[in-house]
């Protein structure tokens, strides 16, 4: 296509670009919602975070359909997956007498097939592995998708934190799932009852209250 | 002038039962009564020649344990509120001293322990009474300067109501020359400025503990007040009796007041219901409804709350609301209890039942 300038300028574009690639970004999603599933509530930076939310929010309306529906548990094998390392260089033997260790991990995608030594009887290939969280999909169906179910839409918070320490001064969110276990990130403040203004107000809402029970009363 | 008065009840009340000739004008009584204050005050404060110091701890957020020195019998906590911040000065309505309530411009006698309560406060419930009772103080000091020197007022009294009534009152007594009078709309207006006039002012509210003899001489001119003085005294601890003066002006009140008229911000007039005839005259009731700087309404609010204000507010029905309040369970039970036995023994004018 043609060179323009407005390809460089990004005015008015929605789409986020992470990591190297929308391969990568979907991956580092992935391993995000899986943190968030996990602990309930997680700290990130803000445009993760902000990204992982229509995930997250979507995981749960997915749930909602049960754990019989096809797409809903298809999403969920999907999604909740680890990625514990991203294109590893593994030593595998061309002769294949030797099995690979299969108590590592439940199964290894590789990413793409290349040789890139040669070196006597065995290749390097590159894989990446990843980690199926088996105890995950239980959690999706049966603690997250029940708690959420009087709720259409809504299901995350996010609140922002202090910037992070290091040299890049990220700016940094936390992501939590409503109705987690742990203490409120910002308590809710109750107004003062015994103020004035308000006890004035009590006793104007108990009068209007004793005024339209009479009325009923005397119709 | 040949006042003509309510009939035969009304002198076997009155002592003096010459009519109003021999009063003097208002002004003049008012500052007979303030010179006497002031003679009291002065006598009061040279009780202590000597500066002696004092340790005061205060209590609060932010201010435990902090401890000042102050000088004995000249010190208030208005003035501990100054060796602080603006902020405790401007907020502070009242003060408790070692557990009970204190007048702000009290002088302190002993070592203790202070808090300045705000309107603000986790539990403002003993601010919203003062200050309660502070509107009536204000809303009577109004009324006895509304009216002409000819026409004489006797404020008969303020009733203790709680918060929630919706209105504070005052009763009282006009001449019997006004018993056909009722307020107009410009004549509410005008007691409103007068209000405003007195909170723009910012007169202090300062306290005196006196013993009955010399609330007598005070109020040798009112009848009415002397026997509200005799009651105070007989209900008193120590016998004696707390005044409050504003201005010039010189009252009871059952209960400290707040520190200054500056505290009130939105202050109304709301209504002046006719209570009918009683033992000084023909009893009339004076509502009000008031809020602090702090906690001004929206007018919207502020309309809903006023035309609430306007009925008439009735104290017997709220006897029962003061049982839970701070520290005041077995004063209450004595309030709820003396009226009744009162009203078997003599008619009082609490005891009107007309409403």
């Amino acid at each position: 296509m043609r060179l323009t300038l407005q390809m460089l300028i990004s005015h008015g574009r929605v789409a986020r670009k992470m990591g190297l690639g929308p391969e990568s970004r979907l991956n580092m999603l992935r391993n995000i919602l899986t943190g968030l599933v996990k602990h309930e509530r997680i700290e990130t930076t803000l445009g993760r975070a902000d990204e992982v939310r229509f995930y997250a929010e979507k995981l749960i309306d997915y749930a909602k359909k049960g754990d019989t529906d096809t797409k809903a548990m298809k999403m969920a094998n999907f999604w909740l997956t680890v990625l514990l390392y991203h294109r590893f260089f593994l030593l595998v033997s061309l002769s294949y007498s030797d099995p690979v260790p299969s108590t590592l991990f439940c199964f290894c995608l590789p990413d793409f097939y290349e040789y890139s030594w040669f070196f006597g009887s065995s290749s390097y290939f590159l894989f990446s592995l990843w980690f199926q969280e088996k105890d995950l999909i239980p959690k999706l169906f049966k603690v997250l998708a029940p708690r959420f179910e009087a709720q259409p839409k809504g299901y995350t918070r996010m609140a922002r934190i202090p910037n992070r320490e290091n040299l890049d001064k990220a700016a940094m969110a936390v992501l939590e799932y409503k109705g987690n276990p742990f203490p409120p990130l910002q308590p809710a403040k109750r107004e003062n009852e015994l103020t004035l203004i308000n006890q004035l107000l009590k006793g104007y809402r108990e009068e209007q209250a004793q005024q339209a029970a009479a009325m009923v009363e005397s119709q | 002038i040949d006042t003509i008065r309510g009939g035969g009840k009304l002198n076997k009340k009155r002592f003096a039962s010459s009519p109003a000739v021999v009063r003097p004008s208002s002004g003049g009584v008012h500052g007979q009564r303030s010179a006497v204050f002031s003679r009291e005050q002065a006598r009061q404060r040279a009780l202590y020649p000597r500066t002696e110091k004092i340790e005061v701890v205060l209590h609060g957020p932010g201010l435990h344990g902090t401890l000042l020195i102050m000088n004995k019998g000249v010190s208030t906590p208005h003035s501990c509120a100054r060796h602080l911040t603006e902020w405790h000065v401007k907020s502070s309505a009242l003060a408790l001293v070692d557990g009970e309530p204190w007048p702000l411009h009290k002088p302190l006698i002993q070592s203790c322990s202070l808090s300045l309560l705000s309107f603000k406060d986790k539990d403002p419930s003993l601010v919203n009474q003062a200050y309660w009772r502070s509107c009536a103080a204000l809303l009577g000091q109004v009324l006895e300067d509304a009216f002409k020197d000819e026409y004489s007022v006797e404020l008969l009294g303020i009733p203790e109501l709680p918060v929630t009534s919706g209105a504070f009152c005052c009763d009282f007594v006009l001449d019997p020359q006004l018993d056909s009078w009722n307020p107009s709309e410009e004549s509410m207006c005008s007691l409103i400025r007068g209000a405003q006039q007195l909170i723009h002012q910012d007169l202090p509210w300062e306290s005196l503990e006196v013993t009955p003899s010399v609330a007598l001489e005070v109020f040798s001119h009112s009848r009415c007040k002397q026997e509200e003085v005799e009651e105070k005294a007989a209900k008193s601890n120590n016998g004696t009796v707390v005044l409050y003066r504003c201005g010039d002006h010189v009252l009871l009140s059952g209960g400290p007041l707040v520190a200054r008229t500056g505290l009130c911000s939105q202050y109304e007039v709301t209504a002046i219901h006719r209570l009918g005839e009683g033992a000084w005259g023909l009893h009339r009731r004076a509502q009000g409804l008031s809020l602090p700087f702090q906690l001004e309404a929206h007018h919207t609010v502020w309309r809903k709350l006023r035309s609430r204000a306007t009925k008439l507010v009735s104290e017997d029905f709220y006897w029962l609301h003061f049982k839970f309040l701070k520290g005041q369970c077995v004063e209450s039970c004595i309030q709820i209890l003396t009226p009744l036995f009162s009203c078997l023994s003599s008619p009082t004018k609490k005891r009107l039942g007309y409403y």
